[in-house]
């Protein structure tokens, strides 16, 4: 060995040094534990007897033997395909409006971040749930202008409504986001389209939306990856039982029961794989799409 | 890279993961050289249990100040999933609060301890009723010591009772009667009570014609007559479709909020549930409340004296001989009832509840009236329920929910239930 070779080792060592409580804390709590669900998923586990295996057991239960299953992804899929388009185009709207020049600009921007901040977490569920109570505001707002109060947690169609609600709340982590790139599109653009008398609208349509589009690809990703796997919200506002009528039963609500309720360790995990599979594939299908819709100024952009 | 570099970092490896794993291994370590003893305890519950209980705790250690006590407390749901990997993990606390609905679980997979040889040794129990102390017994063994007993009962309004057009709850009332009644409650615009547990009440009615949910073995359903799954559960349907008590979407929407019960507002009589929840609701509801006895016809073969909860004590446990003495502390000592006050139910020693008699609250003595009068009547509990119950209980939660919505007839959900009952409770016979 050189003596150059040996320096650059020991320099690299201090690097290995550095790097270790991260690779540690990946292999410990990540990969290993990773590799251990998958083994799971082939088997019964109930935490207290080893676990048996049962080869594809789980896998045929889930898919031929259990109605609930179905109905988590029925109610996961409408959560993410009605929540995140929502959320996005809401995000969009206020990005623009606070991208528009004036004093309190900043203060607003810090209030409608403010819920994405909060964002997961039991309080906002809580309150969330005192919001949409019998007495609480929302229906006490519907008795005020004469319709009937709804009983947002006692109907089986309301109840996902007031979940979607509350994800669109929380739009301001895309929002950021979307004012970020609004902010990298040039006046100049603007004002050019100006002098050809384009329209509002059309300015919109034209120019923000296509130079926005990868942006809007990011946000879109991103968002549908946590929509999927959304938990808080439906275990806190349901008291855990994803009900009425499992009418909030989101896929990761009905994992969490398997495992954590009846102790299905094995089936949870083969629920858990199912499930990053899918996402994996749908956000193979937005990449696919992406390139019909999503324009980048330098013409090899992607 | 090197060898010596790779050794490097793999010694570097070897240090991080043993510090990580170093940090529990020496508390296991129960008495040591000197005596000095060191207990650890889990309990769930609200906060006013939490303290007191703490306050037992700390008046057992003025009395042995050879002992140090590591608490560990939750809510009931949070507890259990805290406690199922510590057992996976063979590192359960000295004594565990245990549920019925769990105990046979943990019983089973071998992490409990069987206290028989410690009864008249480490814990007294002369002056408890043999029948109430049996009933922590699972699979011929000793697991759990009763904190205390519970009896279902109907905890109602008096005064609202009257203005429903009902002078008083009859003497023996039989479950007919219990419809007659609540019928004429809603007729009168008030709500008779919430419904019931499905899965409590089902059993108590189940036990009323000499039957019960699981079988002795607990591997499968312990009744084969769809009618009376049918009667029962279409009874209630009926009731809530005729205005007697609260439609599926109120009670979903007022779950868990006490506040906005109809009991609570006062535009519903009653409800339904053991007696050791009685004082909590009596403290939210502010007006005179009374306990009335089960439906019948044959309640006296339907009531048990439920343990309200266990104390147990964990097979791992290294200082098992203390745990019993704290366990025996809690039972029989005057002074610590005297903190608890009945709150974990009635306490099973007789000498106790005389001697904490004075020092009840209103609606604590109420309690204990009620339950002493049951005692005679009731008849032995059933076995616990088996491993896989919580799934059949939820199964069960959920046909009755379809019900109740009128999405789906009684029959339809006596045969599906069954099914699907019978199916999960074999997957977990061992």
């Amino acid at each position: 060995m050189s003596l150059r070779n040996h320096q650059s080792l020991r320099a690299n060592m201090t690097g290995y040094a550095f790097i270790s409580p991260f690779i540690v804390g990946f292999l410990a709590f990540t990969l290993i534990p990773m590799f251990i669900s998958l083994y799971l998923s082939f088997t019964t586990y109930n935490l207290f007897t080893p676990p048996k295996w049962i080869g594809l057991g789980n896998f045929e239960k889930m898919f031929t033997g259990d109605p609930k299953y179905w109905n988590s992804i029925r109610v996961t899929f409408t959560y993410v395909l009605v929540g995140v388009p929502l959320r996005l185009i809401f995000a969009l709207f206020v990005a623009m409006i606070l991208n528009t020049k004036s004093r309190m600009v900043g203060t607003y921007r810090t209030m409608y971040y403010l819920p994405s901040i909060i964002g997961g977490s039991v309080a906002v569920s809580i309150m969330w749930r005192n919001i949409f109570s019998n007495d609480g505001i929302v229906n006490s707002l519907l008795s005020a202008l004469g319709a009937t109060p709804v009983k947002w947690f006692g109907d089986p169609n309301a109840s996902l409504t007031m979940l979607i609600t509350l994800s669109v709340w929380q739009f301001g982590s895309s929002m950021l986001i979307f004012l970020a790139g609004l902010k990298n599109i040039s006046v100049e653009m603007y004002e050019a389209s100006s002098v050809d008398g384009a329209s509002p609208v059309r300015k919109f349509f034209s120019i923000t939306l296509p130079l926005l589009s990868p942006i809007i690809l990011f946000n879109l990703i991103m968002q549908t990856i946590s929509a999927f796997m959304t938990f808080v919200p439906a275990y806190v506002i349901s008291k855990g039982e994803g009900g009425p009528m499992d009418g909030t039963m989101l896929h990761s609500l009905y994992l969490f029961r398997q495992a954590f309720m009846f102790s299905n360790m094995g089936y949870a995990a083969a629920m858990a794989w199912v499930m990053l599979i899918m996402i994996a594939i749908l956000t193979a299908i937005l990449f696919l799409t992406s390139r019909y819709w999503v324009f980048y100024e330098t013409e090899k952009g992607r | 890279m090197g060898k010596k570099g790779w050794f490097l970092i793999m010694a570097m490896l070897l240090v991080l993961t043993t510090a990580c794993s170093g940090a529990d291994s020496g508390s296991n370590s129960g008495a040591s050289a000197d005596s000095k003893v060191k207990l650890r305890i889990a309990w769930w519950g609200s906060d006013t249990r939490h303290e007191y209980t703490q306050k037992v705790i700390d008046l057992y250690k003025q009395k042995n100040p050879n002992v140090t006590i590591d608490v560990e407390y939750a809510s009931f749901d949070d507890y259990w999933k805290k406690l199922a990997p510590q057992a996976a993990a063979n590192q359960l606390p000295d004594i565990v609060q245990m549920d019925i609905s769990y105990i046979s679980q943990y019983a089973k997979n071998g992490q409990l301890e069987d206290m028989a040889p410690y009864l008249n040794q480490k814990i007294q129990v002369a002056d408890v009723n043999e029948n109430v102390l049996k009933t922590g017994i699972i699979a011929g063994k000793q697991y759990g010591i009763p904190t205390g007993v519970n009896v279902l009962g109907f905890q109602y309004d008096p005064a609202l009772l009257k203005k429903a057009g009902i002078d008083k709850i009859p003497d023996n009332w039989t479950w007919d009667q219990y419809k007659e009644l609540a019928l004429k409650a809603g007729s009168n615009k008030v709500y008779f009570d919430s419904s019931m547990a499905a899965d409590i009440f089902f059993h108590y009615y189940l036990r009323t014609h000499g039957k019960s949910l699981y079988n002795a073995e607990g591997t499968g359903l312990g009744y084969d007559d769809d009618k009376l799954f049918v009667d029962f559960f279409g009874g209630l349907a009926e009731l809530i479709k005729k205005g007697a008590t609260p439609p599926p979407e109120i009670m979903n929407q007022t779950k868990g909020i006490l506040e906005e019960s109809d009991l609570v507002k006062g535009t519903g009589i009653g409800i339904w549930q053991w007696s050791n929840q009685y004082v909590g609701l009596q403290q939210v509801v502010n007006r005179p409340m009374a306990l009335a006895p089960m439906f019948g016809p044959d309640m006296e073969k339907g009531i048990y004296m439920q343990p309200t909860m266990y104390w147990t004590v964990a097979a791992r446990s290294q200082v098992k001989d203390e745990a019993a003495k704290f366990i025996d502390f809690w039972m029989n000592d005057v002074e610590a009832n005297k903190l608890i006050k009945g709150e974990r139910g009635v306490p099973i020693s007789a000498k106790i509840k005389e001697a904490i008699a004075p020092e009840l609250s209103e609606a604590t003595k109420q309690v204990f009236d009620f339950v002493a009068s049951m005692e005679p009547k009731a008849s032995p509990m059933s076995p616990p329920p088996p491993v896989g119950s919580p799934e059949v209980i939820a199964t069960l939660t959920d046909y009755i929910e379809q019900v109740n919505f009128g999405q789906m007839t009684a029959a339809d959900a006596a045969v599906k239930f069954r099914t699907d009952a019978n199916t999960i409770l074999a997957n977990n016979k061992q």
